[in-house]
């Protein structure tokens, strides 16, 4: 049972107040995962959870003990490094007996382990080269290896895709779901990606100025954001955010509640429609061809760029004047300190 | 001046048509060497080559006369005189005293100073300033402050009780004296090399393997001393080379003695060349000296590459 509990968790660097108050639960065996812009304080709780920086306030618990004076060694956690920080002079063998050696685990024993952990990765013959000898997608197979030897209570990765290119990444993105799965151990995963932070979390968490803005299952995030900040921050292309004027009827059929200043619409929940009858006309500005479907900026009449997916046969021709719905049902509303209403 | 002349050339090659572009490269090329090569060939390779021909010959400075004498200097060198063997010795002991010492002071050192802290500076230019001041400056310091009466060092073992040596007056005391006074002189360089070295490796290694549960001791031995090993392996050659040379220091705290306790091979050249005027002998030595430190370099070098296979 490896619970993790955050309890009003602060950091300071100096004068500088980096994490402001975090608190969550993490269940056992919870995928969780933690995204946010640059500089949000990802990488920074991820090291606090970690020992690797100190607490300056609050509590933290793992596996229902208090660890903020316990030694990062002692928390029964491993940590998977976005630079994968293999020694470079050992090899992949040695890296992965690393932490067993050090704790004096006989030799027989590491060995075993070791072979075990390869052979869940499909690492065994690789196990007498040295990082330098391997690609990128090895280094991290090797990162997550070393990770997995120790047997933790508790993953930590801190953005261990980001040195991937794109389809090594969708790849390793699966073997790390896959991994999940099988070990149904606690996971703590940092990203600035929202599709992987989608595709893998039990939950995630979307960290904004070293505060936590909302905690959810993705589909609570997509679904229901209880911010703009949020609602703009998933998703991909991102939610249109159009001002609600007085009298411009946007909202087709819904009732548009009082203290709503502006109405958030996701380009997928948009289509295109005759002008003479939409509420919402522009001009096609830029049409982006993706192959399965077509990324409209279509500028609106008030002003704004609206972002349209338009999957339905050919795309309008740049400058065609076009009428925008939306569909009933997909509309967010907000106030106007940005909070869904 | 060299930008100059460089740019001159370079403005009548670009507009001279017959020079293909390969050749208007090298001759770049070739301008940009020709200052080190110069260099090179009048400051370096003359005299080693003015060596080889002095080694041959017996040739007294007064007499202003040169006698071809064939490979007699180096029998005499190494066969007749025991006064070689015990100047070898005297370098052999000043090397290996000075080496491991001042290496493990500026690895210490490094350590202490690599990492930012209040007044990290302060402490590094202190530890890195007597390598830029005068070693003739240096040397006579020190010989004040180790006399054996009145002497600033015997002074403060007075203090603690301790009745100190005459230290420059003494064989061994000389010795250790010199070894001492020249690491404290030379150890910021080696220092500053660590420092560099360390702080190029990235922390994540540290963290990592801290996180295994590592202590400090098992990430210093299985990380950061593998990781240091080609920068040790440069210092350990330039240390051991430079320790081998060592004369203004000799010259000016010792002379080479008492008893030709500290008389070292360099001191021991200019000794022969400039107060016997045996220019000859002298070059013989100077030859046989530079065939030690290079054989030393060479071994060094090897026994690290057959350490990291
Ligand atoms: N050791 C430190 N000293 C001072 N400030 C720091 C330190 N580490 C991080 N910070 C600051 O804390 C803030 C959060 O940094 P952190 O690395 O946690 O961001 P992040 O969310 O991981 O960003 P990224 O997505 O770019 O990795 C930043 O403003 C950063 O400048
Ligand atoms: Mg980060």
């Amino acid at each position: 049972m490896t619970k993790v509990l955050l309890k009003d968790i602060r950091k300071n660097f100096g004068t500088v107040e980096v994490i402001r108050g975090v608190d969550l639960e993490i269940e056992d065996g919870e995928f969780v995962v933690f995204v946010g812009p640059s500089g949000c304080g990802k990488s920074t709780l991820l090291r606090l959870i970690s020992g690797l920086e100190h607490i300056s306030d609050g509590e933290l618990h793992i596996g229902g003990r208090l660890v903020n004076e316990v030694p990062a060694a002692r928390r029964g956690v491993a940590m998977v490094f976005q630079s994968y920080a293999l020694y470079p002079h050992l090899t992949v063998r040695d890296n992965m007996g690393f932490g067993l050696k050090v704790r004096k685990v006989p030799a027989s024993e590491r060995a075993r382990r070791v072979s075990e952990a390869a052979a869940t990765l499909k690492l065994e013959p690789l196990l007498d080269r040295f990082p330098r000898q391997l690609s990128g997608g090895q280094r991290q197979r090797v990162a997550i290896g070393r990770a997995i030897v120790g047997n933790p209570d508790v993953f930590l990765f801190d953005e261990p895709l980001s040195n991937l290119d794109a389809e090594l990444r969708v790849h390793m993105r699966s073997e790390i779901a896959a991994l999940h799965q099988r070990l149904s151990t606690t996971m703590i995963y940092v990203t600035h990606d929202q599709i992987e932070a989608m595709t893998l979390a039990d939950k995630i968490v979307v960290l904004r100025d070293g505060r936590i803005e909302q905690v959810g299952s993705p589909r609570d995030l997509y679904d229901s954001p209880r911010t703009i900040f949020v609602a703009q921050f998933i998703g991909s292309p991102k939610m249109n955010i159009l001002p609600l004027a007085d009298g411009q009827p946007i909202a087709l059929g819904a009732s548009v509640p009082a203290t709503a200043t502006s109405v958030g619409i996701r380009p997928e929940h948009l289509s295109l429609g005759q002008p003479s009858n939409s509420t919402l006309r522009g001009k096609v500005g830029l049409a982006e061809y993706t192959g399965a479907v077509t990324l409209l900026h279509v500028a609106l009449d008030g002003g704004q760029t609206c972002l349209v997916i338009h999957n339905q046969g050919p795309a309008p021709e740049t400058g065609a004047e076009v009428g925008l719905r939306a569909e009933p049902g997909h509309l967010h509303f907000f106030d106007k300190e940005g909070r869904a209403v | 001046m060299a930008g100059k002349a460089f740019r001159d050339n370079a403005a009548r090659a670009a507009g001279a048509p017959w020079l293909t572009l390969k050749t208007r490269e090298m001759l770049e090329a070739w301008l940009f060497v020709s200052p080190t090569l110069i260099g090179f060939l009048i400051f370096f390779l003359g005299p080693l080559v003015a060596i080889f021909y002095y080694s041959t010959t017996e040739w007294n400075l007064l007499s202003q006369q040169a006698t071809f004498v064939g490979l007699r200097n180096f029998h005499n060198v190494l066969l007749e005189n025991p006064d070689f063997w015990h100047v070898v010795r005297n370098s052999v002991i000043f090397a290996l005293g000075l080496v491991p010492l001042n290496m493990a002071l500026a690895l210490s050192l490094a350590l202490a100073l690599s990492r930012p802290f209040f007044g990290v500076v302060f402490f590094r230019t202190v530890f890195f300033a007597p390598v830029v001041t005068s070693a003739i400056a240096w040397a006579i310091v020190w010989k004040f402050m180790l006399q054996g009466e009145g002497g600033a060092v015997n002074q403060m073992l007075a203090w603690i009780g301790i009745n100190g040596p005459n230290w420059l007056r003494e064989p061994n005391w000389a010795m250790a004296a010199v070894i001492v006074t020249r690491v404290i002189k030379m150890v910021g360089l080696n220092m500053i090399l660590y420092i560099a070295a360390l702080q190029s490796i990235p922390r994540d290694y540290e963290e990592a393997a801290t996180l295994e549960g590592a202590s400090r001791w098992q990430v210093f031995r299985m990380i950061t001393w593998p990781l240091l090993a080609p920068t040790t392996l440069v210092i350990m050659v330039l240390t051991t080379i430079g320790s081998f040379k060592v004369f203004d220091h000799i010259y000016q705290m010792t002379g080479g003695g008492p008893e030709n306790g500290t008389l070292v091979l360099a001191f021991y050249i200019y000794q022969q060349g400039f107060k016997f005027f045996n220019v000859g002998y002298a070059a013989a030595l100077a030859l046989i000296m530079f065939v030690i430190v290079m054989a030393l370099t060479l071994v060094q070098v090897m026994l690290r590459r057959r350490d990291m296979e």
